[in-house]
């Protein structure tokens, strides 16, 4: 499966006098994850509603792969697109096979077609295949939302729409629900538009972040540039004073430039680092080892130091992004 | 005077030792028979008339005001009122005596408690799992045959059964409008003085009914969602 591009021009939703959604335009290029975020009652939930048609807008135009998607039949639209909600709402009387197959089953796939789909998309979100017989009220919290997400995948759908979908679960469980959906992501490369209202977990997901405030697009950006540059005060305050250190959690020590005037000699009792460590994480260990710089390595091979100094200027956002 | 019970006792036991007593278009397998046509009948029109309805303004999860007046209005309205009206009703229609007039009191009996519960039972399905098997692309037949009358099930059959229940119980009026039915006993008993007749035929009504209550609870129970079940 691949991903659809999506495409919302002037979507609006009224309710009586009151503006829910006002003016909504952006695109979401195909295979990447745009997250909707904001504070509650800022419309993200309603936005994402309309895609699937749940809810009506007022008026614009939401064009999924070009196609505006308030020509189709609702019903046929919906059997294209994964939902996700922060309840699961998984079928308490189904098993959890039947809750995998309801799309593949309402889209006519055959028997043997929809058993090895649903074997598969176990063996995607690494549960146990003796757990098809079991009923969502004999899993876990995390269990349940990954056989959520799998029910939204079965019939490959080019397009995800979750809401708040890891919103439910102990944060531990979250943080690994989401490297989990990350990686599922990155190697189906399904598009996916996803609310939340947590800024850590908006930057962590997402490619593109549209932050929303009273119905508004207030900015829409990549995590990087959200946290660099906010378009506000009201951003500011919502990504955080941290953000600066957020931003320091999105580069990698293998993808800025190192200090390679420094001689690994050097650096005898400093910190080691490999290239996937985070600046922040980086930062941290220097703070700990109350050392000015660490050598970063891969296997065998010195690639350069970072230094205190270049990270302090990388906090106050005078040096490369 | 301490002897009198004693001795009805032992009346009412001979009358249904009585073999005479369990044969014929008298006896009581038929009177039995004739209690159940009655009331498996109201209770059967009433469940035709009354839950379409109710799955419907369930299914939108508005009429509560409606389902729940009903139901009131149902509870409100005597059973000998609602005899004599079905008297009039079916003699009106050239229905005659008896098995008519006992339907058309019975099934405005029968139809509350199946409005409320089944009203009831939709609306109280999680409505998380409504959205989700909306925003999946179940059309809303689907949510309603697939999704709310399964998980609704066992509080739908809660409201049939005390449908059912009072129906078996009032049946009994159907005598009065010269029905047959196990009521026949009891008014004949006592237009009779036959007292062990009459007792008897209360007690077989009383343990129709209990006998209604205790097959449904256990149909109630097998209906239970089984993952459900589980966390119980």
């Amino acid at each position: 499966m691949s991903g659809a591009t999506v495409e919302l021009r002037g979507v609006t939703k009224r309710y009586g006098s009151t503006l829910a959604v006002d003016e909504l335009s952006f695109t979401v290029p195909a295979g990447r994850i745009c997250v909707l975020v904001g504070p509650s009652g800022c419309g993200k939930t309603t936005s994402l509603r309309m895609m699937n048609r749940l809810i009506e807008p007022t008026s614009g135009e939401i064009l999924i792969d070009g196609q505006n998607v308030l020509h189709e039949d609702p019903v046929a639209l919906r059997r294209r697109i994964g939902y996700v909600i922060q309840q699961v709402g998984l079928f308490p009387h189904e098993t959890v096979a039947a809750n995998i197959a309801t799309v593949p089953q309402l889209l006519g796939w055959s028997r043997d077609r929809i058993r090895a789909r649903v074997d598969e998309l176990l063996a995607l979100i690494g549960l146990d295949r003796n757990m098809k017989e079991r009923y969502p009220a004999q899993l876990s919290g995390g269990e349940r939302q990954r056989v959520g997400v799998a029910r939204a995948m079965a019939a490959e759908p080019p397009l995800m729409l979750m809401d708040e979908p890891f919103g439910a679960v102990d944060p531990i469980v979250r943080n690994r629900l989401q490297d989990e959906f990350l990686n599922l992501q990155r190697t189906l490369g399904i598009t996916v538009i996803f609310v939340t209202h947590d800024i850590d977990e908006a930057i962590k997901l997402g490619d593109r972040v549209a932050v929303m405030r009273t119905g508004k697009l207030v900015q829409y950006s990549p995590p990087a540039e959200l946290l660099a540059h906010p378009a506000d005060d009201f951003v500011a305050q919502f990504v955080g004073h941290d953000r600066a250190l957020k931003r320091l959690g999105l580069l990698t020590v293998g993808g800025i430039e190192l200090d390679r005037t420094i001689d690994r000699s050097r650096l005898g009792a400093a910190p080691t680092l490999s290239p996937s460590t985070s600046v922040r994480d980086a930062l941290a260990a220097l703070l700990v080892a109350d050392a000015r710089a660490a050598a970063v390595v891969d296997g065998s091979n010195y690639l350069g130091a970072i230094t205190l100094p270049a990270i302090g200027r990388m906090l106050r956002g005078d040096d490369a992004k | 005077m301490g002897a009198r019970p004693l001795t009805l006792f032992g009346d009412v036991a001979r009358w249904f030792a009585d073999p005479a007593n369990w044969q014929g278009s008298h006896g009581i397998p038929t009177r039995i028979l004739e209690h159940l046509e009655l009331s498996g009948l109201a209770v059967a029109v009433a469940i035709v008339l009354a839950m379409p309805i109710a799955l419907y303004l369930g299914h939108g999860r508005r009429g509560g005001f409606i389902a729940i007046n009903v139901a009131n209005i149902g509870r409100a309205l005597p059973s000998l009122a609602l005899l004599a009206f079905g008297l009039i009703v079916a003699i009106a229609l050239g229905l005659g005596l008896g098995f008519w007039p006992t339907m058309f009191a019975l099934v405005p009996l029968a139809i509350p408690p199946i409005v409320t519960n089944t009203f009831v039972a939709i609306t109280e399905v999680d409505p998380d799992v409504v959205d989700a098997a909306r925003g999946m692309g179940l059309a809303e037949r689907q949510i309603l045959a697939r999704i709310e009358i399964p998980l609704g099930l066992p509080l739908i059959l809660a409201g049939i059964r005390t449908a059912a229940v009072n129906v078996v119980a009032t049946a009994t009026l159907g005598a009065l409008v010269a029905g047959g039915a196990l009521g026949r006993f009891i008014v004949d008993g006592f237009a009779l003085r036959e007292y062990d007749q009459l007792v008897g035929g209360a007690i077989l009504v009383a343990l129709l009914a209990v006998a209604t209550e205790v097959s449904f609870s256990a149909l109630e129970r097998r209906t239970a969602v089984p993952g459900m079940a589980a966390i119980r």
